[in-house]
């Protein structure tokens, strides 16, 4: 209807302000009327207008008059308004679908096609005036890698109320937390020296920010020391890697719960464990680190158990996951230079895994014997039956590197041997139907010590060998994933 | 003296969504997504089957998720769009 027009409500350097502005100028271009209203001023907005390539008039929002009488919390905000200035519809952040409702309500065509490069949905940015008036003079004035969150607020426990109680109450986590004071927030900022409105990822599925301050406030609870903050960083920027898939690893009715592994020297600067008890509440950092993710999970990210979380039975790793390699008592590449990054350069590894499954072999003398025993227990991930869809993580005790080493092996022919050996008796296949058996057309058929079997994984890539545990005693762990490969969820290390 | 605390949790308020009318009888265009579970087809076929003999519905759209994995791609989703209903098969 042409006695509609277009408001928008725009930052400069909010980038999703940036990405809808192509679709505005369509909507222009077709005879819509659109006026853009900048938060920023004139200088801003006249570079953004040429940079953009702005075909509509874009005004600017002196003390953000009209931001706040129309009360807009993000940007981009959208309304559509009749002759009257009354408010038809109004939108906030980037949807292709509200944008082509409103070219369908401006008689236009659609503006947004589905393969066009941008997402379907994009949020947007915290209006100014809703910003602390202190930063906007220290912001600076285009920084389209440094995109910040909301401020998070404060809360309240009542006079009477025990603090720790407060935090059950309010905070709905099974455990006990410390309390995240103001203080104690401050402190785990200043050792990591970041604005705390940076907003470093999105966790899935419900897409809460996890700023800088959220990360700190999550990491207080979890009694993490504030120089871990680092390490906390870029684990938030893996688990809200799109490759990891958190959106499903948290949703699934599946075991699977994010394991961490920590490799280079942060594991010695922060006193991470990964010998004896690896696995267990043997080091406060492994412990506190694997519970900071789980609260940021369940708290930024919304998959509560019994809510988002339908886990049938869960896993033991969703109180803590995280583990070190014990890089000393390994003579092989460790994990995070077989994922492309140098042996000095420290790094966090997120896997979507099963609780771990021991492996005792202590009557084995070779490497042979040893890797048998593991090939066994590798061939029941998931299923006895199922192949191909999985992977396995291989944490390898000392004593049993050891005794494969010593027959001549490399970390490489270690997962050639266990790929070549792994594999399902195809006699298993002739019983009753089940998980895994309509898919055989699929396998590949093997033979392993003469017997006929499916392999059970894809290649040998699909098999990670992790050294960790203690010096004594023959003990080796697997531990199954999640559904595998792009369709599913997919292992991620990033630099520390 | 009260304790303050910063808030630990996500803070964005989640907008409610109107549920779409329900339908008074079958009829127009019915969607049928499969999510890629090991026998949801099986499942849709029957459910297409019984659509088309017993309720006369003439208009019948299949369409599948690449993985039950992950949230159903833009594309999955435009070719649903407009659709009286959809069914979908979500379990094994």
């Amino acid at each position: 209807m042409a006695s509609l027009r277009l408001v928008a409500i725009l930052q400069t350097d909010c980038p999703t302000c940036r990405l809808i502005t192509p679709y505005l100028n369509a909507l222009a271009a077709g005879g819509a009327r659109v006026t853009g209203i900048s938060q920023d001023d004139e200088k801003a907005t006249s570079e953004f207008v040429s940079q953009m390539d702005v075909r509509f008039n874009v005004d600017g929002d002196p003390e953000y008059q009209l931001s706040r009488r129309l009360g807009v919390v993000t940007v981009p905000a959208l309304y559509l308004l009749d002759e009257q200035d009354r408010i038809v519809r109004q939108e906030s952040g980037f949807a292709k679908s509200a944008l082509n409702d409103i070219a369908v309500v401006l008689d236009l065509p659609p503006v947004a096609t589905p393969h066009d490069g941008a997402p379907a949905f994009k949020p947007g940015c915290s209006s100014r005036h809703l910003e602390r008036a202190t930063e906007d003079a220290a912001a600076p004035a285009l920084n389209l890698h440094s995109p910040r969150g909301t401020e998070a607020s404060l809360v309240e426990a009542g006079d009477d109320e025990d603090p720790f109680e407060y935090c059950f109450r309010a905070f709905k986590d099974s455990l006990p937390v410390i309390p995240p004071t103001p203080e104690r927030v401050a402190r785990m900022l200043d050792a990591i020296q970041r604005d705390g409105r940076e907003l470093i990822g999105r966790i899935p599925p419900c897409y809460g920010e996890a700023t800088v301050e959220k990360i700190a406030a999550n990491a207080v609870m979890a009694g993490c020391v504030p120089r871990m903050m680092r390490v906390l960083i870029p684990l938030v920027r893996a688990v809200a890697d799109e490759r990891f898939n958190a959106h499903g690893v948290q949703a699934t009715t599946h075991f699977a719960a994010p394991l961490i592994i920590v490799n280079g020297p942060v594991r010695k600067e922060l006193h991470f464990n990964c010998g004896q008890n690896v696995f267990s509440n043997a080091a406060r950092a492994n412990s506190t680190l694997g519970r900071a993710l789980q609260l940021i999970l369940l708290n930024l990210g919304g998959a509560r158990p019994n809510g988002i979380d339908m886990s049938a039975l869960g896993n033991p790793g969703k109180f803590s996951y995280c583990i070190a390699e014990n890089e000393e008592e390994s003579p092989w590449q460790p994990l995070h230079v077989e994922m492309g990054l140098s042996a000095p350069q420290s790094a966090v590894t997120l896997f979507a895994a099963e609780a771990p499954h021991g492996v005792s072999e202590h009557a084995a003398r070779t490497a042979r014997g040893v890797l048998k025993a593991i090939s066994y227990a590798l061939a029941t991930v998931w299923s006895y039956r199922a192949c191909l869809g999985y992977e396995a993580i291989v944490v390898l005790g000392p004593e049993h590197v050891r005794t494969i080493h010593r027959d001549g092996f490399s970390k490489k022919d270690v997962a050639e041997f266990l790929f070549e050996n792994t594999g399902v008796p195809l006699r298993c296949y002739d019983g009753e139907p089940g998980e895994g058996v309509a898919q055989r057309a699929m396998y590949k058929e093997i033979r392993i010590d003469g017997e006929p079997c499916y392999q059970k994984f894809r290649a040998p890539e699909f098999i990670k060998l992790v050294v960790a545990g203690g010096t004594a005693g023959k003990f080796s762990a697997v531990l199954g994933s999640w559904a595998a490969g792009p369709r599913g969820s997919q292992l991620v290390t990033y630099p520390i | 003296m009260p304790v303050t605390l910063v808030n630990p949790l996500n803070e964005a308020v989640a907008q409610a969504q109107i549920p779409a009318p329900r339908l008074v009888r079958l009829q127009g265009k019915i969607a049928l997504l499969d999510i890629s579970k090991p026998g949801g087809n099986v499942f849709l076929d029957r459910i297409e089957h019984l659509l088309k003999e017993r309720y006369g519905v003439t208009e019948v759209i299949r369409e599948m998720k690449p993985t039950f994995a992950k949230p159903a791609p833009p594309g999955v989703i435009e070719k649903i769009r407009g659709a009286n209903a959809v069914i979908e098969a979500l379990a094994d």
